[in-house]
């Protein structure tokens, strides 16, 4: 008897929690990746947006891993539920413009009153463009630095680095931030912390004069094997296999770069603007910002993402007036002054509100002086695999389970076919 | 009176209709699509093209999909006999009721219960060399540490170390055989002066046989949707694919490549293979004189 | 005789403490201040012991609403499950002997089809009538009893309710669903809680359909959440841990209130010694058509420690 009770409750449970439908209204979702600091930003952003334009209500969906995002993103496309805006990166919009899925906000943009394309930094709004037409619009201009640890450079007695040192003052650097601090045999403290993939490993190739893909426009190879990329291949592999100033895959799977950079055991450690809040809110020490070492010539690499509106949106004019409230000089102040961005508005690049010097990093005009050196990498819609593969084959030769010039071959032969299967 | 009867002949479907229809929509429907998809270009946007074979040629011809079968059947050929054997050993050691008998067929079972996600992050821990409490403890009983995930060659052994503790339910199953053996046949073989040994071949074994078969197909099959979980928690399918299985590959052909087709194609494979399977062991069952009644 | 059962005594307390080692990693490793460097040697218990971890998590992500969201999700698929597959069961006593012995092969075929095979389909299906982002995606299974070993296992319950008694309920003009409810269901607590319990780590545990399926934050589950955190900081172990704590501690809690009657099959001591036989019986039977999950008695031990 008591069982039959149980049973029914739960039944009667469920029928009262299946007939709770969520309420009707203008509500638009935003989906975005990035630490719990980054999401703050886009809390206050939203906030922001919900005072300003009290009729539509944003849903913010966060995905902490790029990995998930993508694949979430994908989900949501095929599903043809996604969110009505969406924060994609330049590389991977490809595969979504190919489909259709992503509606072109260059008509948009055009209508609007409160932005125009010439507002933007160039550089971050031509990768957007998918047949010449304006798919998405780029909230930041994000590039490659070096975030550094002053305490232990100053422990180390090593000069900060200067903004036109070459690979050689980093290695020399790395070499010498690189300890075993209780003389057990076991590196406690690394001079570098680097992702062994192609993203990283591309403005180095630049820097030697080399190429990564033959044609940026319509690409249909990597070409990683000219001499120049050999060299860059070698140096960058060479910091893990041969000076060891980089953990070794073991030490990387036991505490990864990044953390080991947060909690002080690493002096330098490569990644966009992106880490700038975690830092900010999580690293206890004196920190900042250098540009990329040089090689031959000066070279920085795009990490812009941009706002997209999926077409299967249902909700097309509230999603624009959020992607354009999000790119006014409000919204990208709002963001900016989080740390997040390297806003693509040039008024609010050059504002206190991105370079103001008491906040960390000090430095950050170093984004912006890059800006001129910058590339990107190609848009194509299968880039994204492209990317992973040649990584997995790059990752190899970095961890030193093959040499320079295998792992460079294998990463050519294996995307090859990718760059011209049509799907 | 007729149509009395027909309708009380067609009652019973009544109350299986739920479950008909669950089964027609959440397996065969599915399987059918599949059966269509496997032979189009999809990239679940837009329409599905028709393709014929095409898909099945790439996947033959794509070296992750290799990878990922002989990983597939690595894993199975490791973790499959050690999983029925420690199953089979603790079935024994506890099949009789005795002191604490009940804490520690619950401490054995244990490890089933925890979801697999948090299952496969302690495990990270527990692998992890440097953090970790493994390797210090091989290292005290002057054992090799290897460096398990980072280490390709250490990687797939060190998922299916992991399943090696997720064995309750073979554990039930074969203690609910051990009880399904009559006591009289001990009595038997003892009164004729048989040691331990000599039951355990003579009478256990070969009575226990068929469950072992059983057991060991449903841990093959099953092998094809548990490897997801470690696999997608524990290494991404790395270090360099070393961990990278079908259930992986087709998740990522599809949900990160966007090839639905030759993520469709995949899983037909899977589907196949998964049927052979069930008319092999039907047949066996069958062969073993299995009755209704 | 005392003397020769303490080496076996050893190497149960060693086994018992092998397998019980996870969970107490788990819970040590969750205890542990972030950000320390490695340890030296095996550590037992860490020093300094910290409680913080487990206020950080529901700090950082929304843990509390993805616990209710489990609950929530667990609670529809354990109640559709048990309704559904005591239904199917109960309808499958009814049936003649041919057609039992269909479903039956049918059954065990399902049984054994991995979710792999399926998921992708499943997720298109979904997607095309619009429920990819809702808790019926998670809880679909249970339209089919989530698996056919359920089915089964009412199935042996409900052939033991005696014919004679459905008999005279007819002529008293009660109907089948009044038979099922009235008179079957009563007699089949140990199979309402044995699928109860198995179905609710089955929706507990469950990973791969919220990964698959869910897009908003406000419905995602605790595996999800886990995934979540370990994207955050995937060498972050006592955060990690913490979460993990706290996502198993539920399935372990059910588990322990009802592990007795899984792991009992002391046949001789159960109250209804014949309906047990026929059990017994039916135990092979019950494994031979593929099973995915573990049997379950409900079964009062009488004599302690034989």
């Amino acid at each position: 008897m008591k069982t039959r009770t149980i049973l029914f409750t739960l039944i009667a449970f469920t029928l009262i929690l299946t007939a709770c439908q969520p309420a009707a209204g203008e509500e638009i979702s935003f989906m975005v990746f990035g630490d719990p600091a980054e999401l703050a930003a886009y809390q206050t952003l939203v906030a922001a947006f919900e005072q300003a334009y009290p009729e539509i209500r944003v849903e913010l969906i966060h995905v902490p891993g790029q990995a998930d995002y993508r694949n979430r993103l994908a989900a949501d496309m095929v599903a043809g539920t996604p969110a009505d805006v969406v924060l994609i990166n330049y590389r991977r919009y490809g595969a979504f413009a190919q489909s259709g899925a992503l509606e072109p906000l260059g008509p948009y943009l055009a209508k609007s009153s409160l932005i125009q394309e010439s507002d933007f930094y160039v550089e971050a709004v031509e990768p957007f463009k998918w047949l010449n037409e304006l798919m998405c619009i780029p909230q930041n201009i994000s590039s490659l630095v070096v975030y550094y640890n002053r305490d232990l450079f100053d422990q180390a007695g090593v000069p900060y680095p200067a903004n036109d040192w070459t690979w050689e003052d980093f290695l020399a650097a790395a070499q010498a931030l690189t300890q075993d601090l209780d003389n057990d045999g076991r590196t406690d403290q690394f001079g570098v912390g680097i992702e062994a993939s192609l993203i990283r490993l591309a403005p180095f190739v630049w820097q030697a004069g080399g190429q990564v893909v033959d044609y940026d426009a319509n690409p249909s190879t990597l070409t990683l094997d000219s001499t120049t990329a050999i060299q860059a291949a070698e140096f960058f592999f060479s910091l893990q296999t041969v000076h060891h100033v980089a953990p070794s895959l073991d030490e990387e799977t036991a505490e990864d770069s990044e953390s080991r950079f947060i909690n002080g055991r690493t002096a330098m450690f490569f990644n966009s603007r992106r880490g700038v809040p975690t830092y900010r809110e999580s690293a206890a020490f004196a920190w900042d910002v250098a540009p990329l070492p040089r090689g031959k010539t000066q070279a920085g690499i795009l990490h812009a993402d941009a706002y997209c509106l999926p077409s299967a949106s249902k909700h097309k004019d509230a999603a624009w007036t959020f992607i354009e409230f999000a790119n006014s000089t409000e919204g990208q102040t709002i963001v900016a002054a989080s740390g997040r961005t390297v806003p693509s508005l040039i008024s609010v690049a050059n504002s206190p509100a991105f370079l103001d010097p008491s906040a960390k990093p000090a430095n950050s005009r170093v984004f912006l002086d890059t800006i001129p050196y910058i590339h990107a990498l190609p848009v194509h819609f299968n880039w994204i695999e492209i990317e992973d593969i040649a990584s997995d084959e790059l990752w190899r030769g970095f961890y030193g389970q093959t040499d320079t010039l295998d792992a460079l071959q294998r990463a050519i032969q294996r995307t090859r076919i990718y760059f011209t299967e049509n799907e | 009176m007729n149509s009395l009867a027909r309708s009380r002949r067609l009652q019973p479907y009544l109350f299986l209709t739920p479950y008909l229809m669950g089964a027609l929509l959440l397996v065969v429907l599915p399987a059918g699509v599949s059966f269509v998809i496997a032979f189009t270009r999809y990239s679940g946007m837009g329409r599905p093209v028709f393709v014929g074979w095409q898909n099945f040629q790439w996947v033959k011809s794509d070296l992750l999909f290799w990878v990922a079968l002989i990983n597939s059947l690595l894993y199975i050929l490791q973790a499959v006999p050690l999983r029925i054997l420690g199953a089979l050993g603790l079935a024994l050691l506890y099949s009789r009721p005795g002191r604490a008998t009940g804490l520690y067929r619950a401490a054995i079972y244990l490890p089933t219960v925890i979801p697999d996600t948090a299952y496969a992050l302690v495990w990270t821990w527990i692998l992890n060399p440097f953090y970790g409490p493994l390797n210090p403890a091989l290292r005290t009983l002057g054992l090799p540490a290897p460096s398990w995930l980072s280490d390709s060659a250490w990687a797939l052994p060190a998922i299916v170390l992991a399943s090696l503790f997720q064995i309750g339910e073979g554990f039930v199953i074969l203690l609910a055989g051990l009880r399904h053996i009559p006591r009289e046949t001990y009595d038997a073989a003892r009164v004729d002066g048989a040691n331990r040994w000599q039951t355990f071949t003579a009478i256990t074994l070969p009575l226990l046989g068929p469950w072992l078969v059983l057991l060991s197909v449903r841990d093959v099959v099953l092998s094809f949707q548990s490897t997801f979980t470690p696999a997608y928690i524990m290494t991404r399918g790395g270090p360099y694919y070393a961990t990278h299985f079908t259930p992986l590959h087709i998740y990522e052909t599809a949900f990160d490549g966007m090839h639905f087709g030759e993520a469709a194609a995949v899983m037909l494979m899977v589907f196949i293979v998964t049927i052979i399977l069930v008319v092999i062991l039907y047949n066996l069952v069958e062969g073993w004189g299995f009755d209704e009644d | 005789m005392k003397i020769s059962r303490l080496p076996k005594t050893l190497v149960s307390l060693a086994l018992t403490g092998l397998f019980i080692l996870p969970l107490f990693w788990m819970i040590s490793a969750s205890l542990r201040q972030p950000g320390l460097p490695p340890p030296r040697g095996i550590e037992w218990i860490p020093s300094p012991l910290v409680l913080s971890n487990y206020a950080r998590i529901f700090d950082i992500l929304p843990f509390g609403r993805y616990l209710l969201n489990s609950a929530i999700t667990t609670a529809i698929g354990v109640a559709l499950t048990l309704a559904t597959a005591s239904l199917a069961g109960f309808g499958m006593s009814l049936l003649g002997k041919r057609a039992r012995l269909r479903l039956l092969v049918l059954s065990a075929a399902l049984q054994m089809i991995p979710v792999t095979a399926l998921w992708l389909t499943r997720f298109l299906l979904l997607a095309w009538i619009g429920q990819t982002n809702s808790r019926l995606a998670l809880v679909a299974p249970a339209i089919m009893g989530s698996s056919p070993l359920f089915i089964l296992l009412f199935y042996w319950t409900f052939r033991r309710v005696d014919p004679a008694v459905v008999e005279s309920a007819k002529l008293d003009g009660a109907s089948l669903l009044q038979i099922w409810w009235k008179i079957a269901l009563p007699l089949a607590r140990p199979a309402l809680m044995a699928v109860g319990m198995l179905s609710f780590l089955f929706y507990w545990n469950d990973f791969i359909s919220p990964l698959l399926y869910l897009r908003s934050q406000t419905l995602y589950t605790l595996p999800v959440g886990l995934l979540q955190l370990q994207e955050m900081d995937k060498t972050n172990w006592p955060l990690l841990m913490a979460a993990s704590v706290v996502m198993t501690l539920p399935a372990v809690g059910v588990f322990a209130a009802l592990q007795r009657a899984l792991l009992w099959w002391d046949g001789e001591e159960y109250p209804e010694g014949a309906s047990h036989q026929a059990f017994g019986k039916n135990a092979k039977k019950w494994f031979l058509f593929q099973i995915g999950r573990t049997p379950f008695r409900k079964v009062r031990r009488t004599s302690e420690g034989r």
